[in-house]
């Protein structure tokens, strides 16, 4: 997936603990953890409001695209 | 009353499966018990279980037929054994409320491979029993047993429901599929 979360970043500038985070936006700790280690699926918009919300971010600073070698590889193929 | 979780239809229907899991282990028993005697029997030693009047001849050519026939109940009572085994694991997932589980769709998977490997046999079995008709008939009473009114032509019923699984599998692979990607959705 080369979608990236920079939870790690926001929190440690905001000087928030995920604990905390958890308990602000109403996603469970374990759910949070999976967003933040990158092993999520999906997020829903009304998850992405409440972090932008409480984070006092946009959402471009919580999510960034950095295409893996496996997406390079497909985009080579679409080219071809 | 509900049909999944605890107290359910799954449950009924699991239970059932379990006393039909005992039941299959008692025939496979007896089944063994039978091919021992036989074996001992073709082969002359010292135990009769029935008499065949006929000379020794005869009673030898009895020996491929109850080899096919051990094969094909041997084969039948394994492959039960081995979907009912299926079929337990697949309803204690359903009564622990876990229908769209991974390991379901590869029950349902393996349910479809062993009823087609069962169904599949039966033609060479079959024509192994032709074969060996032609060759060495069994020699019967003009109103007993006729084989030729015994064959077995293709079970239509069979293959619908082996299609049927195996859509079913594919259905419930898909919704483990959803279930994790709903998982992970955050």
């Amino acid at each position: 997936m080369a979608i990236r979360v920079t939870l790690d970043r926001i929190l440690l500038e905001r000087r928030m603990s995920l604990t905390e985070l958890s308990e602000r936006v109403g996603v469970t700790l374990a759910n949070l953890s999976i967003l933040k280690t990158g092993k999520a699926k999906a997020i829903r918009f009304s998850t992405l409001n409440a972090l932008c919300r409480v984070l006092e971010c946009q959402p471009g600073e919580l999510l960034s695209y950095e295409p893996a070698e496996d997406d390079a590889a497909l985009e080579k193929e679409g080219v071809e | 009353m509900k049909a999944l979780g605890k107290g359910s239809i799954a449950s009924f229907i699991r239970w059932a499966l379990g006393f039909a899991w005992w039941v299959m282990w008692f025939f496979a028993g007896i089944l063994t018990i039978a091919a021992i005697a036989c074996t001992l029997f073709f082969f002359g030693l010292a135990v009769h279980a029935y008499k065949i009047e006929t000379d020794g001849k005869s009673v030898l050519m009895y020996a491929p037929y109850a080899a096919i026939g051990f094969a094909f109940v041997g084969v039948s009572i394994a492959g039960t054994l081995a979907i009912i085994w299926r079929l337990r694991r697949l309803f204690t997932n359903f009564c622990a409320g876990d229908p769209f589980n991974k390991s379901n769709a590869d029950h349902l998977r393996w349910i479809w491979i062993i009823l087609l490997f069962m169904e599949v046999w039966k033609y060479p079995l079959g024509a192994l029993t032709v074969a060996l008709w032609a060759v060495a008939p069994v020699p019967v009473d003009k109103d007993g047993f006729n084989f030729d009114d015994h064959h077995n032509g293709i079970d239509f019923s069979t293959w619908f429901a082996i299609l049927i699984i195996i859509v079913l599998a594919e259905v419930f692979r898909e919704g483990a599929r959803l279930r994790e990607e709903q998982e992970l959705t955050i």
